[in-house]
Formats: C-alpha cells, structure tokens, sequence
C-alpha cells in the first residue's frame, strides 16, 4: 500500500439480504482500514471487534425518512473520508456513494443485489453516475456500457 | 431476543428460546402475515415443534413458537438447529439455509398484497426453483405439499454453501479497489 497507512474503504449496505451479500464479499477488503455500515442495530457478533456505524433504512414504504438517512450518510462520509466505498444496495447505499462522490471523491463500486434477476434494481439504475464500477450479479444484464458483470456472490 | 414480545405456541412447549425441527422466517424487513397465517394452520396439524421468526407488528400464531427478530447468531442457530426453513422468498434466508445445509422452502412475496415494495420475489423464485434443496410454493396452498417434499429428502445429504462468494468474483473486485 502507498502511504504511511491503509486506504480507507467503507462497506455499506441494507440489512438483511443486502447484508449478507456483503458478507460474502469481505474478503476482498482485506488490508483495508475498513469502516461498515448498515441498518442493523449492531455488526455480527462473529466480525469481531469492528467499526460500526447505524444507518437508518429507508425503502419505498417510507421514503419520508430519506432526509434523515442523507444527513446520517453525510455525517458519517464527513466523518470517515472513504478513498472507497462499496455497496450491495439498496438506498442507503445509493446515497452513500453520492456523497462520497461529492464530499471525499472517493472511487465507488455498485453491485446490483442478486435478487434483482431481471433487470437493474431501480437504486442500482439511480447509482450510475455516482459508481465507478456498476455491477450486476447477472450475465444476461451486463450491457456494453454497463452494468458490468464481474461475478457473484453465489 | 430479551427485550422483544415471543410466545410459546403450544402448551408443552419450549418457549422461543431453542432451535425447532421447523424454522419459518419472514425476514429483517417487513411482516408477512400470509405466510405465518399458512404456517401456524399447517403446524396446527403437526407433531413438529415450529419455530417462527414473524417480524415487527405480524399477525401472533396460536400453534407455533415465535419471536419477532433474531439477530445475525440466532438466527443462524435457528436454521442450523432446524430440518427445514420456511421462508418468504429472501437472498438472506435462503443463503443462509444453504449456508447450513437445510432444505428451505420459499413463499414469495407479492407487492398486489403489500407485503413487498415490488414483485422482485417473483423473479428470484424463477431462478430458485431448480436448485437443489430448494422448494417453491408459488402461493400458500402449495405450502404443504413442498414442505412434505422437503422434508422426505434425507438429512444431511445438502451440501453447504461456502461462507463467501467464488474466488474468482472476489479477486476481480480486489484488483478493482487496490488499483
């Protein structure tokens, strides 16, 4: 690694399902400073000690509370100054790679979920002009122009 | 789960605190009311002690344990103690099933009804649906027949899925961030 210390990269995601896949894919942050996001009230007890920080959740049920994720999100980019930031979806981490893209320039990734089997979720369409890399989990989606297709997590 | 509403569905039995030969679970987002209503109807004619994680605000079944959330340990402990999953049709619930090597059983969840925020439980049950150990009951009246399907395959003959993503998907990422 350049520098006197490790890039900072910050990993964030929904609960639940969006969580999981992230979990899969940890492995990939190794020797990063890393930083964890989501909206469960605390990281997995078998990560270990970790930095953890609580997003609230928002989903079309109640799009009324983007505005309190957006200022936790800014807070938290502010706070954290990510050099990367990647995300398994869905709004809260469309709305951290925005702002991480505005206030720290930082070098983003989206990953469609792999529920979205058909077509790019509509956070995973919305994040395209904030993602450096814009994935999806589904070969017959990648498109010349993106998304990309790189993988999955199963 | 201190600090949460659980119950104990049958009169002999353990409370919500183990794990049962049935575990139900509606997710960590939204109640599922369809799929508790089908599973406690089910259980209600069944020796099997049921488990039911039923989220924030579901409907309370009379004939099945349940609690409203488990986190991330006890919900893995609920599945690994389990023969079966009954899930609505979630990445998290199935992922860790076959993290375990369960059988699962899948009700998607439909956005007509309310339950989800758009039909994408409809297109993941598509590619569900022929992988091994998994069963899908498109509506609740196909429930019990996956579920005796699923429970007449033989325990322990799953394999487990690997706790992290192919290598390859992984290096791929890598080679992206540390660029």
């Amino acid at each position: 690694m350049a520098g006197e210390g490790r890039r900072k990269l910050l990993a964030v995601s929904s609960g639940g399902g969006h969580w999981i896949e992230m979990r899969r894919i940890l492995p990939a942050f190794d020797g990063f400073d890393l930083v964890l996001a989501s909206t469960d009230p605390g990281p997995d007890a078998d990560l270990g000690p970790v930095a953890y920080h609580v997003l609230p959740n928002v989903t079309r049920k109640n799009a009324a509370d983007l505005p309190r994720l957006v200022a936790a999100v800014i807070g938290l980019v502010r706070r954290e100054r990510p050099d990367l930031v990647v995300t398994t979806g869905a709004a809260p981490g469309l709305v951290a790679l925005a702002a991480a893209k505005i206030l720290a320039g930082s070098r983003t990734v989206w990953i469609d979920s792999i529920a979205a089997a058909e077509a790019m979720s509509l956070s995973g369409r919305l994040a395209r002009p904030v993602a450096d890399a814009w994935l999806t989990q589904w070969p017959h989606l990648a498109r010349p122009g993106g998304p990309e297709h790189w993988g999955a997590v199963l | 789960m201190s600090g949460q509403e659980n119950g104990a569905g049958r009169p002999d039995g353990g409370g919500a605190a183990g794990a049962a030969a049935i575990f139900v679970t509606v997710g960590s987002l939204f109640r599922f009311d369809r799929l508790i209503a089908a599973m406690d109807g089910w259980a209600a004619g069944s020796d099997l002690p049921v488990l039911a994680q039923i989220g924030t605000g579901g409907m309370r079944p009379s004939h099945m344990d349940w609690v409203e959330r488990l986190d991330r340990a006890e919900f893995e402990r609920a599945v690994a103690g389990s023969r079966l999953v009954v899930a609505h049709a979630g990445v998290g619930s199935v992922v860790t099933a076959a993290r375990f090597g369960r059988p699962v059983v899948v009700l998607p969840r439909r956005r007509h009804l309310g339950e989800h925020t758009s039909d994408h439980q409809m297109e993941t049950i598509g590619w569900l649906r022929d992988k091994p150990g998994i069963w899908v009951a498109e509506a609740e009246d196909r429930l019990a027949d996956a579920i005796d399907s699923a429970l007449a395959m033989p325990a322990g003959t799953l394999r487990t899925l690997p706790p992290v993503a192919p290598d390859a998907f992984i290096a791929r990422l890598r080679h992206f961030l540390v660029g």
